[in-house]
């Protein structure tokens, strides 16, 4: 029984010790850079990144930018203030109202100047929508719809899992050996054929291709849900999509090209209710009508 | 028996130590600190980059922290120390990254958009990124809209 007693006290000791560095670590608030990873050291091996789910928040916003950067150089951005700042609060009301209501600096919207019928969402919350898409919507709820579908893309971070694994093996390995914060010319030249690597395999599925039809019928569940939990009527969604199934005749190219069938994607839905807080608002309608003239 | 209490103290002190909060760091530049956990409660705060918390626990996918509710999604519970890999073999996690600035950055986009020039439109995404809408501008927008029926309070 004795014998027990300092095996006792050793464990209380040990945990007390290991609650002390945490509550150091904490000082109320900001980051402690003399803060050490005990843990890591205690391990002291390299682990080097492996898949998508390890690019870090940071990574993903500067991975976003520059997909983003392309995309503005093959569409011409609107230049309609009202139309962009509306865009923008409805992303940002469905963007609170989803699993991921925060990136690392936010949802942006930009209205595209092509009459092409098409939406895009780049990595960290790059949301682009093209004024012939904005054309085929009737209501502020539908257009919650749209945005939410794209602000799932970002929350499901389907635009990374389109990153090509020997890509991101090559990349975290050149990262991964690299403690310094700024790099050297030869480290910053392989680093950048890496970056562009990457960044190409996003845009390639996101403007290109298309997205598969799993992730595409994901961003609508999760879209509708989004949407409903805003207190938007989710079924909108539907009613945008059937439109767009009238409006595709001989149309092959946008989010025609790269989507599934506006009939399929309504028919996977299934059907959709509003909350029980969801009402109907003449404000919507009406700022809805001041906003997008096209 | 006398053991048997001893094993249980030893247990319970254990499992006390385990129970004790968790820490997050946040790992977004910025995020609202929530008077409760729900998307539309109003904040009351605004948690930074590389902030930690100490939490009470996990409700409705926010923590509680003793400045206020802060959504899962923009912490990590993982211990991450901002000096990333320096000094223990380059071992650098994505979080560690984050803090520390370090992986693709503004360098390596700087790098990219020398090489690549007119093909990438970096003056177009810092405008887009200008754009935003503050809290109390959304609030207004969503209680004016009638999509928080009975008011954010």
């Amino acid at each position: 029984m004795k014998r027990l007693l300092p095996f006792a006290a050793f464990l209380f000791t040990g945990c007390a010790a290991l609650q002390n560095m945490d509550v150091k670590s904490m000082t109320g608030g900001r980051f402690d850079a003399s803060n050490i990873d005990y843990s890591k050291v205690a391990k002291g091996v390299t682990q080097i990144r492996k898949g998508f789910e390890e690019i870090s928040e940071s990574e993903e916003y500067y991975i976003g930018r520059a997909v983003a950067a392309q995309v503005l150089t093959r569409y011409k951005a609107l230049n309609d203030p009202g139309l962009n700042a509306y865009a923008q609060k409805v992303a940002q009301a469905v963007a609170l109202a989803s699993d991921r209501p925060s990136t690392f600096k936010g949802y942006h919207v930009q209205v595209l100047d092509s009459n092409e019928v098409n939406a895009f969402a780049a990595p960290g919350g790059f949301i682009f929508v093209t004024k012939g898409l904005l054309k085929l919507v009737k209501s502020e709820d539908e257009l919650a719809g749209v945005l939410a579908h794209e602000v799932a893309h970002v929350a499901k971070k389907h635009g990374l899992k389109t990153i090509q694994t020997s890509r991101l093996t090559s990349a975290f390995t050149i990262l991964g050996t690299e403690a310094a914060k700024s790099y050297s010319p030869q480290q910053i030249t392989q680093l950048t054929g890496a970056f562009e690597g990457v960044v190409d395999d996003v845009v390639n599925k996101m403007v290109v291709n298309g997205y598969s039809r799993d992730k595409e019928y994901e961003a609508d569940k999760f879209g509708a849900q989004y949407a409903k939990n805003a207190n938007y009527d989710p079924g909108a969604l539907k009613t945008f999509l059937a439109r767009m199934a009238k409006a595709e005749g001989g149309n092959k190219g946008g989010m025609f090209k790269t989507h599934p069938a506006p009939d399929k994607r309504e028919a996977e839905l299934g059907s959709l209710s509003p909350s029980s807080a969801y009402k109907r608002s003449s404000e919507r309608g009406r700022r809805f009508t001041t906003a997008v003239q096209l | 028996m006398m053991r048997a209490r001893i094993l249980f103290a030893v247990a319970a002190l254990l499992v006390a130590s385990a129970a004790v909060a968790t820490t997050v760091t946040v790992l977004v530049q910025e995020t609202a600190l929530r008077k409760r956990p729900q998307s539309y409660s109003p904040a009351v705060g605004t948690a930074r980059l590389g902030q930690k918390f100490e939490t009470e626990g996990l409700e409705s996918g926010f923590y509680k922290t003793g400045s206020g509710y802060i959504h899962s999604s923009a912490v990590t519970t993982h211990k991450a120390s901002v000096s990333g890999g320096d000094g223990v073999g380059g071992s650098a996690t994505a979080d560690e990254v984050t803090l520390a600035g370090k992986g693709f950055n503004a360098q390596v986009e700087k790098s990219y958009g020398n090489k690549n020039g007119g093909a990438v439109n970096f003056a177009g995404v810092n405008a887009m990124e200008r754009r935003t809408t503050s809290e109390a501008a959304l609030f207004d927008f969503l209680r004016e809209g009638g999509l928080i029926p009975g008011g954010a309070k």
